[in-house]
């Protein structure tokens, strides 16, 4: 659930503002890093899980606002240089803010612990997350699909220039876009700090699968990379069952198999 | 605007990881009287937290004389391996062939080192590393490599047997095993060793270096039941797997046995919370009751704040270790200074050190902990008690280095 969230976000910034957002691992990781530091500060893991998102949210916003709204004229090769930069800069500022050495941090009390659900064991916080990311998953889904501005969004996937004759600002939407996608980026990130804790090349580990997701999935189609981050979850989870040793490599074979078959991804056209 | 096609993410993507690659290396030539070392020490890749504390403890050591040896100035240099082998051999051979380099310390991942050894043994220079792979020492041995840490037998004796004296019944074992030569070098004496104590090994599970998902081989071992889990992993692996160990709700219950950890590098990582009932068997505890490590860490401590880890701790003992083989030769000539090495007799921060003149393995403590519950620690990095060292070479019938060679 959680891949299909970084896929989510991924695919709306490179559907609709249509560019390779390499700075998307590491927003992940600002908002892992935002949230221990929030949870620490205000002594709440539910308040920090509120504000954490938001942080990274904002500091999309700024990024838009403030560097990609000048590219999107230039061409690929400046606005892939331009995100790559970024992921290195955000990559170095956690370290200088943070320090080089991760750090744990705990789940909350009531999430502590697992559950016996008779033919396996399952951490509490980890069946949260599921259920979590699954509705937030769900309510990006409804806010794209039933109302007028998702409409409007999903019709700048298709055809930006027409959106932008029929009287919509299209660089509002953009800039709304990409701050959901960092949303997006900044939940999962905080999302994942009971489990994996945080240190500075989280952001690394993670990008590369959101891009598997996003390739996976059809480029821009949100459906596709929903459908994509969950079979890649599943077939991790089955295929570590049998052969554990494989349970990295199968998100690159499962990529490679279903491209060879559909070359433009589960759901996409191009 | 060109629409973005699927095809150019991916060769954007691969762009992308081929410029985090690459490295720029400083090129400065050494003056004739020089002696130059190189510190192998990743800034990049799996290892990149380690390199710079590494690189703390060699300069510590150089610094501790103040940078000259035989009344010689040295030449300190430190390049990035990236933790991987075309990197660090490329950036080995630019340091011997462009600067001087004569000797070389590093770098810290396994399967790289036995690639940087065979380029110390084409190009005829000293080269000293601490790792888990048996292979330096041992059937891959030839002159010109040193091992520094404890021999994986020597770790695997001093863990089991010390293990299973504080927990006799603990019998049927979990083992998660790093998947490359350090790794498979510990599990096998391991396994070893564990016969002499009837153990059962329920289940062993390797996985990739750099792996961060841990919850489907937690799962596994949980469906094993078994008594302890013992990981042979390191750094933000070993770190990644304890915590998911506890997320599962495997610790406290049973005791985890991190088999070779890097110590204080690891456990920092981990809450007070995780740490409880973890054993940890390592090549350096700040702890050890040594005159050169008291001194040592006095002196860590003041200049960074925290104690050293096993990595800082290596770097430094290892550049000691040579600065002792200059003495001994009286020379800087690489053939001399081996010489010296072999045999030589040390009290260092581990504690009493010998060179093995026939495997250069350094005979050596190994040491084993047990973390301490919150309750009992006296500061925050009061992590864990030293219960136990030992320091039982590697049986003869075991030696995979049958002739060490010549120059």
């Amino acid at each position: 659930m959680l891949y299909a969230l970084m896929g989510l976000g991924l695919s709306l910034i490179t559907g609709i503002l249509n560019i390779p957002n390499f700075a998307h691992g590491a927003l992940f990781a600002v908002g892992a890093y935002l949230l221990a530091s929030a949870a620490v500060a205000i002594g709440n893991f539910w308040i920090a899980l509120l504000v954490a998102p938001l942080g990274v949210a904002l500091l999309g916003l700024v990024i838009e606002y403030a560097g990609i709204r000048r590219l999107y004229a230039a061409g690929h090769d400046y606005q892939l240089l331009f995100t790559f930069g970024l992921a290195l800069i955000l990559s170095e500022a956690i370290i200088l803010i943070w320090g080089p050495v991760g750090y744990s941090y705990l789940p909350p009390q009531a999430l502590r612990g697992g559950l016996d659900l008779g033919f396996t064991f399952y951490p509490k916080y980890r069946l949260f997350v599921m259920v979590m990311a699954g509705l937030l998953v769900l309510a990006t889904w409804l806010f794209l699909e039933k109302t007028r501005y998702g409409a409007i969004m999903r019709a700048g996937i298709e055809n930006k220039e027409m959106v932008s004759l029929l009287g919509i600002d299209i660089h509002k939407m953009f800039t709304v876009a990409f701050a959901l996608g960092a949303y997006l980026a900044g939940i999962a990130g905080a999302l994942t700090v009971p489990i994996r804790g945080v240190n500075p090349g989280m952001g690394v580990d993670m990008l590369g699968i959101a891009f598997v997701v996003v390739a996976l999935g059809g480029l821009g189609n949100l459906l596709g990379a929903i459908a994509a981050g969950l079979l890649i979850g599943v077939a991790q989870a089955l295929v570590a069952g049998y052969w554990t040793e494989a349970s990295t490599v199968v998100i690159y074979a499962v990529m490679a198999a279903v491209l060879l078959v559909r070359p433009q991804g589960l759901f996409g056209i191009r | 605007m060109s629409r973005l096609k699927r095809r150019d993410v991916l060769k954007m993507g691969a762009i992308g990881a081929a410029a985090a690659g690459l490295g720029f290396p400083a090129i400065v030539r050494a003056q004739a009287k020089e002696i130059v070392i190189l510190g192998l020490w990743d800034q990049t890749g799996a290892f990149a937290d380690v390199g710079p504390i590494l690189d703390r403890g060699m300069k510590m050591a150089l610094d501790e004389r103040g940078m000259k040896v035989l009344g010689r100035p040295i030449k300190y240099i430190t390049r990035d391996g990236a933790t991987q082998a075309g990197t660090s051999t490329r950036r080995t051979e630019e340091a011997v062939d462009g600067e001087g380099a004569k000797f070389v310390i590093g770098p810290w991942s396994s399967g790289v080192a036995l690639a940087v050894s065979e380029v110390a043994k084409r190009k005829k220079v000293l080269h000293l590393f601490s790792g888990g792979t048996e292979d330096i020492s041992g059937s891959r041995c030839h002159r010109y490599s040193f091992q520094w840490a404890a021999s994986p037998y020597t770790a695997a004796k001093t863990v089991v047997d010390n293990f299973m004296k504080a927990n006799p019944k603990a019998k049927r074992w979990h083992l998660l095993v790093a998947d490359y030569a350090f790794g498979w070098s510990v599990e096998k004496y391991i396994k070893e060793v564990g016969k002499a104590h009837g153990l059962e090994f329920v289940g062993a599970d390797r996985h990739p270096l750099g792996e961060r998902e841990f919850s489907n081989y937690v799962q596994k071992a949980a469906a094993n039941r078994p008594d302890v889990v013992a990981m042979i992993n390191f750094g933000l692996d070993a770190v990644s797997g304890a915590r998911e160990i506890f997320n599962f709700g495997l610790t406290p219950k049973i005791p985890l046995i991190m088999t070779w950890s890097s110590g204080v590098e690891e456990l920092v990582q981990l809450s007070p919370e995780i740490r409880e009932n973890i054993w940890v068997g390592s090549n350096f505890y700040y702890t050890a009751d040594t005159p050169a490590a008291k001194a040592f860490v006095k002196s860590y401590q003041a200049k960074w704040g925290n104690p050293p880890g096993y990595a800082p701790s290596a770097a430094y003992s290892m550049t000691r270790l040579l600065l002792a083989g200059f003495d001994k030769a009286k020379s800087a000539e690489v053939p001399d200074v081996i010489r010296a090495l072999e045999g030589i007799e040390l009290n260092d921060i581990v504690g009493r050190m010998r060179i093995d003149p026939a495997t250069h393995q350094n005979i050596r403590p190994y040491f084993f902990m047990r973390c301490k519950p919150k309750a009992a620690m006296k500061h925050p990095t009061d992590f864990a008690d030293i219960i136990a060292t030992g320091d039982t070479p590697l049986p003869k019938e075991h030696a995979a280095c049958k002739d060490i060679g010549s120059f």
